[in-house]
């Protein structure tokens, strides 16, 4: 009987150039799944506390999920793990593309790297023969152009992970690229890679990956199919009225997440720029701004339609039948580049209130190729716009910048320093939070974190459920784990006894009342997307519904266990909880994780779609932490919960 | 259970040279060597092998095919859901996902982009979730003059 993992994983220790295969126990798997349980539970054990997240202790791992490569479809994301030098939390980074089943066919679940190598090295693993090879051409090359230089050499079908300039420089909101602008970005996890003196990873192998029952493993994928290619008519030119709508509605019914699936198909995730505007979902002019400060009129430019119209043929991640990204030309400034996704252009445009889309394209890809996160890095430009406008930085300290909210070129100009760690650039480009600590002058309240790592572009005053992950996570300011909207379209109760079911029509005002069921829909987000991160599954296809994509079923399938969906859960409460007790053994108190009160909504906003919200987070953390057995008062999860989970 | 070499082997290399997986050692004209560890059972050194001395997964004996009949894979470009899975599965790298798109529009769908290489071993028809690949043996092409 095959089995979807290989039972082992590679363990490179850069100081000494040494290079270990170790086995790893069934039974890891069968509590962690792979992915990024595994690397919970690698790091949780092997990282000592209070270690510095750019010495040599941290240990910085490449997983692939449990599920990729068994047959199953969403299937082909892999997590970078490493304690965070950007919050000193937990670190995770998720990325699609091809990377992940060539950590496996490679003959490895997951890649980990320990020490700091005397030299600039990239790892070359062929048919599991690892050798460290000398990097010393490639530093300095930018992510695009050492990934090239690498397929030039090893053939197209190596894959490639690279840090680009800005991980080399050390920035903390820098990510690992691969497959040519994809990206691992947030965590800052980039800056460990080059701390370490890691340029790259290169794989390639042909080792087969299994699965206990291919043929059900096949029939559950095509049951899954047809309702990924579930027809709904989406006309153009409309999507900023649904916004609209959405806003003005004073009711609202559960989403099913097969509208949003038929739009990341069409238009790929830059498909919700102007609803999420109009909405309220996405923020403005960092965090201050709403709706009537960026209108329909302004917002015309990143409408997805023009978008559309650059994209010359979509780009599939490993194993996704949706392929909601696409390779893109913009008006002759590049050939061929990715699309830029949703959370890149707000941060680009609406955040900085920039409404010229040729720039986000521009930027965008600079910053694929700089290898940082474009979601810290818009955020960190609104924030110096800011303390700009505020008089708290002057056109000295900016170089002559005249840092204005719309001021396109600017803009360009301060990402460009922050690459380059130029002036004003090399304050700005380790986040906000370090820069407001250096500024000082009370920029601190317009630097828009948690936990020192810039929120994406979800705003929590909407959806009450961002703020909840964005500030209990163990990793800060994470959007891609849960959110009101998220729990609506994952359809859980429909598979996991116990779990509440959303009325099917409320106010919007009841969204922000702090009840048992918040917790509980928050908390089964995370456990659930815990496990898919194991599994290696793209949240993006999980927006189908618990009952029509079937995550469990495919587990069991790959593994041959005949676990529940209950089981499964406490698979993710499991990872969940080890994330936690990583971040208390690294004297992490959760609660100085919330993000800035601004992004709560205190004070609360004056006008527009999210006016008078606030976000109870104190209230809310209570209910959330109990639902994992973990302090309602600080936090940390109770020794009993630990040895039920048997963590320890 | 992976591909194994019996004493009828000459020696010749040819398998090594094929192999995708660097799975066969040996020293020219002394007896081959399968790691089972490395094979992944694509079968291509048993259409190799001119001495019929590979034995398959299971324990049948090889015959040598013209590599020019080996089959190769046809792909119903209507029904791939370009989903890669059949890339990532092709050991050789011989398949690709379009740089363009099909036909109005912007889907995309894998294609045989270097039939020279492909071994066909059947691994993309095999694990397609849509069964859009067969497996044939190419028809006889007509070459043109020079």
């Amino acid at each position: 009987m095959s089995k979807p993992y290989m039972g082992k994983i590679l363990m490179v220790d850069l100081s000494d150039q040494t290079m270990t295969p170790e086995a790893i126990p069934d039974r890891v798997y069968e509590e962690y799944l792979s992915g990024m349980g595994l690397g919970a539970y690698i790091l949780f054990n092997r990282v000592p506390a209070g270690a510095d997240p750019l010495g040599p202790a941290n240990i910085l791992g490449f997983c692939s999920g449990f599920l990729t490569g068994t047959g199953s479809l969403f299937s082909g994301r892999w997590t970078l793990v490493g304690k965070s030098p950007l919050t000193g939390c937990w670190g995770d980074a998720n990325c699609g593309g091809t990377f992940s089943p060539a950590i496996k066919h490679s003959g490895y679940d997951a890649i980990f790297f320990k020490g700091i190598s005397p030299h600039p090295v990239y790892l070359y693993i062929k048919n599991g023969k690892a050798t460290l090879k000398d990097a010393a051409e490639l530093w300095g090359c930018d992510a695009i152009e050492t990934e090239g230089l690498l397929k030039q050499q090893y053939g197209p079908k190596a894959a490639v992970a690279v840090i680009g300039p800005s991980g080399e420089k050390l920035s903390l909101i820098s990510g690992v690229c691969s497959d040519r602008g994809r990206i691992a970005a947030r965590s800052g996890l980039g800056a460990v890679m080059g701390a370490k003196k890691l340029k790259a990873v290169v794989l390639e192998g042909v080792h087969r990956i299994g699965a206990s029952d291919p043929a059900a493993m096949k029939r559950l994928s095509r049951q899954c199919l047809k309702w990924v290619n579930f027809p709904l008519p989406l006309p153009g030119g409309m999507m900023a009225n649904v916004g609209t709508l959405l806003r003005v509605s004073p009711l609202v019914f559960p989403q099913d997440g097969l509208l949003y699936t038929s739009i990341l198909r069409k238009w790929g995730t830059g498909g919700m720029n102007q609803t999420s505007i109009e909405w309220g979902d996405a923020p403005l002019k960092n965090w201050d701004g709403s709706n009537c400060d960026f209108p329909t009129k302004k917002s015309r430019t990143l409408n997805p339609d023009l978008i559309k119209k650059t994209e010359i043929v979509k780009y599939h991640c490993y194993s996704c039948p949706l392929g909601c990204g696409g390779i893109c030309t913009s008006k002759g400034k590049q050939a061929h580049a990715h699309k830029p996704e949703y959370e890149s252009i707000l941060a680009l445009s609406g955040l900085c209130m920039n409404g010229d889309l040729d720039s986000v394209y521009y930027l965008n890809d600079l910053l694929n190729r700089a290898g940082m996160d474009t979601i810290s890095a818009g955020a960190t430009a609104a924030f110096a716009i800011e303390c700009y406008e505020k008089g708290i930085l002057t056109r000295e300290d900016t170089g002559g910048l005249e840092l204005t909210w719309g001021n396109t070129e600017a803009v360009v100009a301060l990402i460009r320093k922050m690459i380059k760690r130029e002036g004003i650039g090399d304050l700005l480009a380790d986040g906000t939070k370090a820069a407001a600590k250096k500024i000082g002058k009370g920029s601190i309240e317009f630097a828009i974190q948690a936990g020192g790592q810039e929120p994406a572009m979800h705003d929590g005053r909407n959806d009450p459920g961002f703020n909840v992950h964005y500030c209990l996570e163990p990793t800060p300011g994470r959007h891609t784990l849960g959110a009101h909207l998220y729990y609506e379209m994952f359809q859980l109760w429909k598979r996991v006894k116990g779990l509440p079911k959303p009325s099917p029509l409320y106010t919007k005002g009841s969204k922000y009342k702090v009840n048992r069921e918040k917790a509980q829909a928050a908390a089964a987000c995370s456990k659930f997307m815990s496990l898919a991160n194991g599994a290696g599954m793209c949240m993006f296809g999980l927006f189908i519904g618990a009952k029509r994509i079937p995550t469990f079923d495919w587990l069991n399938a790959a593994s041959g266990w005949t676990l529940t969906p209950e089981e499964y859960m406490t698979i993710g409460e499991r990872i969940q909880t080890l994330k936690q007790a990583f971040n208390i053994k690294h004297g992490i108190e959760p609660k100085d994780n919330f993000i800035s009160a601004r992004a709560l909504g205190k004070p609360p906003q004056k006008e527009g779609a999210n006016k008078g919200r606030f976000v109870d987070i104190e209230k809310l953390a209570p209910d959330y932490w109990d639902q994992f057995g973990w302090d309602k008062a600080t936090g940390k999860p109770e020794e009993e919960t630990l040895r039920r989970l048997n963590i320890i | 259970m992976p591909h194994t070499i019996t004493e009828t082997c000459n020696g010749c290399g040819a398998c090594a040279r094929v192999c995708p997986a660097s799975a066969i050692t040996g020293e020219k004209k002394k007896l081959h060597f399968i790691d089972a560890d490395l094979c992944i059972d694509c079968g291509a050194c048993g259409k190799t092998c001119p001495q019929s001395a590979v034995l398959d997964a299971g324990d049948a004996s090889c015959t040598m095919i013209k590599r020019s009949e080996w089959p190769k894979p046809e792909i119903i470009i209507e029904s791939c859901i370009a989903c890669g899975i059949c890339i990532d599965a092709c050991p050789v790298g011989c398949l690709v996902l379009s740089e363009r798109p099909r036909k109005k529009g912007v889907d995309a769908f894998s294609y045989l982009k270097n039939p020279k290489t492909c071994i066909g071993c059947g691994f993309c028809s095999r694990e397609c979730p849509v069964d859009c690949i067969m497996m044939r043996k190419p028809e006889k092409v007509v070459a043109h003059e020079a």
